[in-house]
């Protein structure tokens, strides 16, 4: 638990770069602080391992104030990731890993060994271990440094701006692999990022910063989406917020319709007459193993000779599924946006059908949703 | 010709051309480091070598005869002070080529500033300042020879005596062998930045390498290359 | 006593100041030496860096250059010619402008190669003919590493023609190898403080030059660098 108490970083010449700050940054979580630039975000995470000292102010860290500690030992025991990774060039990446292990006495042997372990934990493949940076990509690089900062187990990681240097791609999966990082180590994580969709994707809590270096509002994001403080903050998060606060209501709370589902093996004149009764236009065709081939259109089956399977008739493709027990509401209207037909698949686990959603059926999931309390964020927000 | 005295001449030109280079050394690190360190102290430091090595090395060599004689010293001190204008800039170019995210980094994690120093910067500054010392000592080795002006030998030796006997192949010895030294010691200290520096890409480089070209009378824009 | 007393002592005498051995005369003799073997080694080296630099082929023969030239013994040189050629002009001119055209080579290259990329871009965007860009934009920003280049050739011609001496030529080297030959270290020390005092000279006149030539906006730049 890191708490900060009216600190404040003033430069000569008279900037401000953080302005009596008090926050309170709970333990096992991540923390993100976010904000244009020089609004005082990095500062104020440059302060936590006393690389700047505060101008007024108390930082302590779990209760102890941070001051009466040696800047050298609190190092050792804060991982800290950097933008431009920072690895050391003349080192191989297994002694770049077990830097702190190394400077806190463990042996050669044993801090290469703990490098190992945490490059299998960070998804680099061990044949690296003895290569030297200039030879790793900088999406590697990065994960490097990460599990360079977890080498000797802090419980507190630092990150600054850790992922802005590499392509979306990248940056996408590198993002993926904190949150699973997280889910099994629970550290204290302070990351600072200018990127608001990067901070709504990996914090449990969300810091927005002024310029000045204050806080605008400190809250969950679904929280932030759902009711931004004022206009500063609703601009900062961009305009389609709204789409954006789906990601965080579950999929299953949707009703979804079974009715023009069909066997690939079912008469097609049968499904026609089906789906007519209930007013449908389209049928969604599946497999022999309840997975789903693609969308008929009624009057495609209508036209079919008579005795005439429902497999046979021309199939528009399916298009995204989204998953009816771990996606969100956004991924359903996604799904729904991109069918041709207007009407997305649920599946489960196995990849079979659940049933088909539509608009009016999103609307009214959306409408319950926002009356509702925001349910837990499900496991990929998309 | 005196076939016998060439290996003891040549032992003398190693002597007086790589002593200046490696005291140069000694004096430069802590020097340059320094000049890091406060900003300030640079450009006075920058100058004043450049003014000692525009003095040319004969004249030198003469203003410290009446305190030395004419012994090893007289010579070995000129070229020592030859050799700073190019290693101090190494010195300090070596140190200035360690990337910020890499010494902040290291701060990060806990280093000392002297741990700092000697496990992070230096080793990443050795090949620009083995660059330095590569300039250094194919200087000094060649300049050991106009020592023999005043009786300090050298192979020059090799080549006042083929003048005064008008004998051009003791002078093709003496200078070839000099030559041949020169590239000697810059071979072997281009295998030692090899062997030092396994973590270096190995690249076919068109520019010279980090080489301090020339006499600079404020810091170099941007580091040598 | 010290070398100034020695060189002072010399140096009061009255006939040192006249005739065709006197010191006006060798300080002249020194400057016209060391003007003309930096005006010719120039010419040569200032449109063959700009070339290099410019078009970037033959750069590998500059690197090579660059590491070898050091390596040359003055001495082996100026000997060397005056076997083959007698005592004549070339036999001082030619070991002279050798020796010269290095560094200038050198420092024009790397500064005509080292224009910022996008500067030569912007250039050729512009529609500059290859002559424009190169009179308009890459030597006036290469120009602090001319100038540099011009300044470290100055210094080993003066004090290779200071060397010179020992083969017969005029100059300030002349008091210090005849001296040598009689004992005569008053001699010996007037010429070498002289020669000391001239360098200084010259490397003053390059800070004028330098402040003529260069662009304020570069100087600047390069000085926070």
């Amino acid at each position: 638990m890191i708490t900060f108490e009216s600190v404040t970083k003033r430069y000569p010449g008279g900037t401000v770069a953080v302005d009596s700050l008090d926050l309170e940054i709970p333990g096992g979580q991540t923390m993100v602080l976010v904000g244009p630039s020089g609004c005082g975000k990095t500062t104020t995470l440059r302060m936590i391992n006393r690389l700047i000292e505060p101008s007024s102010g108390r930082i302590l860290l779990d209760g102890q104030d941070m001051h009466e500690s040696n800047p050298v030992t609190l190092r050792r025991g804060i991982g800290y990731v950097i933008q431009q990774a920072g690895l050391f060039p003349h080192r191989t990446i297994e002694d770049n890993i077990g830097t702190v292990p190394s400077l806190i006495g463990w042996g050669k042997a044993k801090a290469r060994a703990r490098a190992r372990e945490l490059m299998a934990l960070v998804g680099l493949d061990e044949s690296l271990a003895r290569r030297y940076p200039y030879q790793l990509s900088g999406g590697q690089q990065q994960r490097v440094g990460v599990a360079r900062a977890l080498a000797a187990d802090p419980p507190v990681l630092l990150m600054d701006e850790p992922f802005s240097a590499v392509d979306p791609i990248v940056r996408a999966s590198l993002q993926d692999e904190l949150l699973r990082l997280q889910a099994e180590l629970h550290k204290t994580v302070v990351l600072v990022t200018h990127d608001v969709e990067e901070a709504i994707k990996v914090g449990d809590q969300v810091a927005i910063f002024r310029p000045g270096g204050k806080i605008a509002q400190l809250d969950t994001p679904e929280r932030l989406l759902a009711a931004p403080a004022d206009s500063y903050v609703e601009n900062f998060l961009g305009f389609d917020r709204g789409i954006r606060r789906l990601s965080f209501l579950a999929a299953s709370g949707l009703s979804l319709d079974d009715r023009s589902v069909v066997g690939e093996d079912t008469s097609a004149s049968m499904a026609a007459e089906t789906a007519r009764r209930a007013g449908d236009e389209w049928v969604l065709v599946t497999d022999g193993g309840h997975q789903p081939r693609g969308w008929a259109a009624v009057s495609g089956l209508e036209a079919l000779p008579s005795g005439s399977r429902a497999g046979q008739a021309r199939l528009e493709p399916y298009g995204h599924t989204f998953d009816v027990r771990t996606d969100s509401l956004r991924a359903a209207l996604d799904a729904t946006v991109l069918s041709p037909t207007g009407q997305a698949v649920g599946v489960d686990d196995d990849g079979q059908v659940v049933g088909v959603t539509s608009y009016e059926r999103l609307r009214d999931a959306i409408h319950t949703a926002e009356g509702a309390e925001p349910a837990a964020a499900p496991e990929t927000a998309s | 010709m005196d076939w016998s005295a060439v290996p003891g001449l040549t032992w003398e030109s190693a002597y007086l051309g790589i002593v200046p280079a490696l005291i140069g050394l000694v004096v430069s690190l802590p020097l340059g480091i320094a000049c890091t360190r406060w900003r300030w102290l640079y450009g006075p430091v920058l100058s004043a070598t450049s003014v000692l090595y525009a003095l040319p090395s004969l004249a030198l060599f003469i203003v410290l005869i009446p305190y030395t004689g004419l012994t090893d010293t007289t010579v070995i001190i000129p070229l020592t002070l030859f050799s700073l204008c190019v290693l101090v800039p190494a010195v300090v170019d070596g140190m200035r080529s360690v990337p910020d995210p890499v010494r902040q980094a290291a701060t990060a994690m806990g280093f000392g500033t002297l741990r700092r120093l000697v496990q992070v910067e230096l080793p990443i500054a050795v090949p620009i300042v083995i660059a330095g010392l590569r300039v250094a000592m194919v200087s000094s080795i060649s300049l050991a020879s106009v020592g023999q002006l005043i009786g300090v030998s050298s192979l020059g030796y090799l080549i006042i005596d083929g003048y005064q006997r008008d004998f051009a192949t003791e002078i093709y010895v003496g200078g070839g062998l000099i030559i041949a030294l020169a590239l000697v010691c810059d071979l072997l200290l281009v295998l030692l930045r090899r062997s030092l520096t396994p973590w270096r890409p190995r690249r076919a480089r068109g520019r010279p390498e980090n080489v301090p070209i020339g006499v600079p009378a404020q810091p170099l824009p941007g580091g040598a290359a | 006593m010290s070398f100034f007393s020695y060189a002072w002592n010399w140096i009061k005498q009255p006939q040192q100041w006249h005739g065709s051995g006197g010191i006006p005369v060798r300080i002249l003799e020194q400057l016209y030496y060391t003007g003309l073997s930096l005006i010719i080694a120039a010419l040569i080296a200032i449109p063959l860096g700009i070339l290099i630099g410019h078009t970037g082929r033959g750069a590998v023969l500059v690197v090579n250059i660059a590491n070898a030239w050091r390596a040359i013994p003055t001495l082996a040189l100026l000997v060397l010619l005056t076997i083959w050629l007698g005592f004549s002009v070339l036999a001082w001119l030619i070991p002279l402008v050798v020796l010269g055209i290095p560094p200038i080579l050198v420092n024009v290259y790397e500064g005509v190669a080292g224009v910022d990329p996008e500067l030569k871009d912007a250039a050729r965007g512009m529609g500059m003919t290859p002559w424009q860009q190169v009179r308009k934009v890459e030597v006036p920003v290469a120009m602090p590493l001319i100038v540099l280049g011009l300044r470290t050739g100055a210094i080993f011609v003066v004090a290779t023609a200071t060397i010179a001496a020992y083969i017969g030529l005029g100059g300030l080297g002349r008091y210090i190898i005849d001296g040598l030959a009689v004992d005569n270290y008053g001699e010996v020390a007037g010429g070498a403080l002289f020669v000391v005092l001239l360098a200084l000279a010259v490397q003053a006149l390059f800070v004028g030059v330098r402040r003529a030539a260069v662009p304020r906006g570069l100087r600047e730049q390069v000085r926070s660098s």
